[in-house]
């Protein structure tokens, strides 16, 4: 079994999360959606899985490189 | 190191019938001396360290049987009591002319097997900065290709010489020279540090592997005496850092055979020189493709990002991209491509970075883009969506406000054509390095743009501050002020005022860059030769 962090490529901040923990997930799907820049970033999925753990909420702030989520796989 | 022994007899050397034989046999046993570089051992090394040898490099870089090798019997002879050849030991540095696509090159490299490529000494140097094979690229007119695998000078050379030499002497000058005149390419195959790590800085496009090479200005024994920090190699200078991180090489990828086709491909799009145009090839993608799918490509909600690369795919000869710095400077997309068989600049903001907002990294990224294609005769195309300079305490901490006005300065002083294609946002001064202004290129727009000084939304709250505070729901006024300005900033308001020349149906864009890119061809031909250098970079 491996832990596979989930990490922003942007600084912003968390507008809305698509799952929850314990989903199943796919490369690619949309876990949640970030706002930055006055854009919507959706955080895709980049390993096949579940989502074992969310690290942050809506509204929260987040920086380049912080780990949102965790996916076990 | 080669136990390889000259079976005839030296002496007989220039006495009547014999010496010739004599002379080719001498030959033959240097060259094959040659061949064997650092002996099987090292080589077995090299291999092990997941790298070819030099040679190896040479053959499947090269098209077959292209090499002309120069300098192959440069090395340090070892000789008897009675002044016989016993052994050679190989210069650690490989060169000479060839081709690739066709078209010659210079082309030299450090053999890393005798010696771990350092320097040697000799009556010239037949590599590294101020080498003979510099020397030939500049001469000859032709580009030149670096493959570095060497760590530089080392201390002992001081001891052999009796003094320390000044920085400088054998310096830079002729690879500073070769920036503004052909081709430079170079790929770091091993660890570079010191002069190898800067010659590969000084050139147009460098490439390194991912595991197998690194660079810096100082390896980790350095880093150690200097700072007592324990690094690895690979953590100091892997590609994760140089290229991915910093942007110090532009290109990673993961075998040397896959460098080397990226250095085909690099020179591929480049003239040999800046007296000629770039190479233009036949092309079967037709001229007036149409793309329907580029109507839907932009969201209709301006919040939503879409793909800038599919969006180029769609526009340029099919199979013709090539991509410069792909993993840094995110926001901001630079490619080599062809339209109709021509080579063009592609540079296209990425709403899928920061909106696609300039920071310094995507500055750096675009002036060297811009500046590469300006030297060698290349029309760029501008594909817009920024909507400004990235913000915030890191982006100003980095020093984006002046890297992203080198980015306008460099672009106003471009002489290429170019052709600025507004695909949504252009927005303030990162939208002014979009183009050339100075100039009558074409700036199109696409029905989805939008520009201004800044965007509407931001823009409101700063200037109707207390229009806003004083109203019953400031929300509400908030968004009231917005509609009513959005409606200015209407793209066919301004194509009214003929501030921008036209607008476009997305689906057409690419029969137009083509006619324009074809059309480009008298003035690019009008403006052959170096570019002149003007004023203080800001």
């Amino acid at each position: 079994m491996t832990i596979t962090n989930v990490a922003s490529e942007v600084i912003g901040s968390v507008w809305k999360v698509e799952m929850k923990v314990g989903d199943a997930v796919k490369t690619g799907d949309t876990i949640m959606i970030l706002e930055s820049m006055k854009m919507e970033i959706p955080v895709e999925a980049p390993v096949d899985g579940t989502l074992a753990e969310l690290k942050v909420q809506p509204e929260e702030s987040v920086d380049e490189d912080q780990v949102l989520c965790t996916i076990e796989s | 190191m080669h136990d390889r022994k000259l079976k005839s007899d030296n002496n007989k050397a220039g006495q009547g019938e014999g010496a010739a034989s004599t002379m080719n046999e001498e030959l033959r046993f240097r060259r094959l001396a040659a061949l064997e570089m650092g002996g099987p051992e090292a080589i077995k090394r090299q291999h092990a360290n997941g790298r070819l040898t030099v040679r190896e490099r040479f053959a499947r870089l090269l098209d077959e049987e292209s090499l002309r090798e120069i300098g192959t019997l440069g090395g340090s002879g070892e000789y008897d009591e009675n002044n016989k050849l016993v052994r050679v030991t190989p210069a650690p540095y490989v060169a000479g002319m060839a081709r690739v696509n066709g078209r010659p090159v210079a082309i030299g490299g450090e053999d890393f097997t005798v010696r771990g490529g350092t320097t040697f000494g000799a009556a010239r140097r037949k590599g590294g900065q101020g080498g003979f094979i510099e020397d030939l690229a500049h001469y000859y007119k032709i580009p030149l290709v670096n493959l570095i695998d060497g760590a530089g000078g080392t201390v002992t050379s001081a001891k052999k010489r009796g003094y320390v030499a000044f920085p400088g002497v054998h310096g830079f000058e002729r690879s500073v020279q070769l920036l503004g005149e052909v081709p430079v390419v170079s790929a770091v195959l091993g660890t570079a540090a010191g002069g190898p790590a800067g010659r590969a800085i000084l050139s147009h496009f460098s490439i390194m592997v991912r595991g197998t090479s690194q660079i810096f200005a100082a390896g980790p024994p350095v880093v150690k005496r200097s700072l007592g920090r324990d690094i690895h190699k690979e953590e100091l200078g892997g590609a994760s850092v140089a290229v991915d991180k910093a942007g110090t090489i532009h290109n990673a990828v993961d075998t040397e055979d896959e460098a080397f086709e990226q250095i085909r491909r690099f020179l591929s799009f480049m003239p040999q020189n800046v007296w000629e145009l770039p190479p233009v090839l036949p092309c079967d993608d037709p001229v007036d493709r149409c793309e329907i799918k580029l109507r839907d490509i932009v969201p209709e909600k301006r919040t939503q990002p879409y793909s800038m690369h599919d969006l180029i795919d769609l526009v340029v000869d099919k199979g013709s991209v090539f991509e410069i710095q792909p993993t840094n400077g995110k926001s901001v997309i630079t490619s080599l491509a062809r339209l109709d068989g021509r080579p063009v600049g592609v540079i296209a903001n990425n709403p899928k970075f920061y909106s696609g907002a300039m920071d310094a990294s995507s500055a750096h990224k675009q002036i060297h883009f811009m500046e590469l294609c300006d030297t060698f005769h290349i029309p760029l195309v501008f594909l817009v969506d920024v909507p400004g300079f990235m913000v915030g305490l890191k982006a100003e901490q980095e020093a984006t406000l002046r890297e992203g006005m080198r980015a306008v300065y460099v672009a106003g002083q471009l002489t290429v054509p170019t052709i600025t294609v507004v695909i949504r946002k252009c927005y303030g001064m990162a939208g002014m390095a979009t183009c050339n202004k100075n100039d009558i290129d074409l700036k199109i727009s696409w029905p989805t743009g939008e520009w201004g000084s800044l965007p509407v939304e931001g823009g409101v709250a700063a200037a109707f501050r207390r229009d806003i505070e004083s109203a019953d729901d400031p929300k509400a006024r908030e968004k009231e002020l917005e509609a009513e300005l959005r409606a200015y900033a209407s793209p066919f308001r301004t194509a009214e005022a003929f501030a921008v020349e036209e607008i476009i149906d997305p689906s057409e864009t690419r029969p137009i860059l083509c006619e324009f890119i074809a059309l480009a061809e008298s003035r690019l031909r009008a403006n052959l030769g170096p570019k002149g250098k003007a004023g203080v970079s800001p």
